[in-house]
């Protein structure tokens, strides 16, 4: 054998490849999640009262922002309209 | 390479599903490219999803009046297999075999042995003459590709790919073989 032969069956061999068959699939998968990632929303309504109706303690902490927020106001207004 | 442009302009209106025409088009390649600069065929195909993932997010920096669409390409595969083979530790010449004087060159234990051999001194080889030879001598790209994908004058790229056939030359005679 020659060894023009030699390099050229060794070009060959090194010219030959298998890949998997899903590689096309796994590079658009990865594709689709970042652009999913991409247009997601920086603050997600739907997931924020998804999130504290299924947890009674967010709900508690809720309630109770909305009550100490209530009670702040209620209480400046009287004391608003005592003053005047 | 119009029908490439007007697929990658339709990627960038937003259709991202034709993106998948040029991974189909070019994975074979890609993965080629990487598999022989970085010898490493494990991650060879992981690496290829990132130059893909990579060509993808960058699509919109692809100008087609600077270069075929493949040079771009191969120039992101050329960047990602250099890094790759940072993060690997090198080979050093201690590692490469012994010289191998089979009895009859003939035998396909001896054409094994060569391709090795061969194998072996590629990977031995300074790593911008390995690139310029594996996309000059696998993928038969032009000097001036090669060039642009190295950012580097053509005549580096003849330099560098002459070096490298003479080294694998040598190896061939030191086996008891005539030219390449």
């Amino acid at each position: 054998m020659k060894s023009g032969e030699i390099y050229n069956g060794w070009k060959e061999r090194k010219s030959q490849i298998e890949i998997r068959k899903n590689f096309t699939d796994a590079v658009m998968n990865q594709i689709y999640q970042y652009e999913r990632e991409k247009r997601k929303p920086l603050f997600d309504g739907h997931q924020l009262i998804e999130l504290i109706s299924t947890r009674p303690l967010s709900k508690a902490a809720v309630i109770t922002a909305g009550a100490v927020i209530g009670l702040v106001r209620i209480t400046f207004v009287v004391y608003a309209f005592l003053w005047c | 390479m119009t029908q490439e442009i007007e697929v990658i302009r339709q990627v960038l209106e937003g259709d991202i599903e034709s993106f998948g025409l040029i991974v189909e088009r070019y994975e074979k390649q890609v993965v080629r490219i990487i598999k022989n600069m970085t010898n490493n065929a494990e991650s060879c195909e992981d690496i290829a999803q990132d130059v893909f993932f990579t060509a993808y997010k960058k699509l919109a920096y692809f100008d087609p009046g600077r270069s075929n669409f493949s040079t771009w390409l191969f120039t992101i595969a050329r960047n990602k297999s250099i890094n790759a083979m940072k993060k690997k530790r090198p080979v050093s010449m201690g590692e490469l075999p012994e010289k191998i004087n089979p009895r009859n060159p003939y035998d396909k234990l001896a054409e094994r042995e060569l391709f090795e051999l061969l194998d072996r001194e590629l990977l031995a080889l300074p790593r911008g003459q390995r690139r310029a030879f594996v996309l000059a001598e696998f993928e038969e790209l032009s000097y001036e590709e090669i060039a642009q994908i190295e950012g580097t004058r053509i005549g580096t790229i003849k330099s560098r790919v002459n070096r490298a056939k003479k080294k694998l030359r040598s190896a061939i005679k030191g086996f008891g073989g005539d030219t390449i």
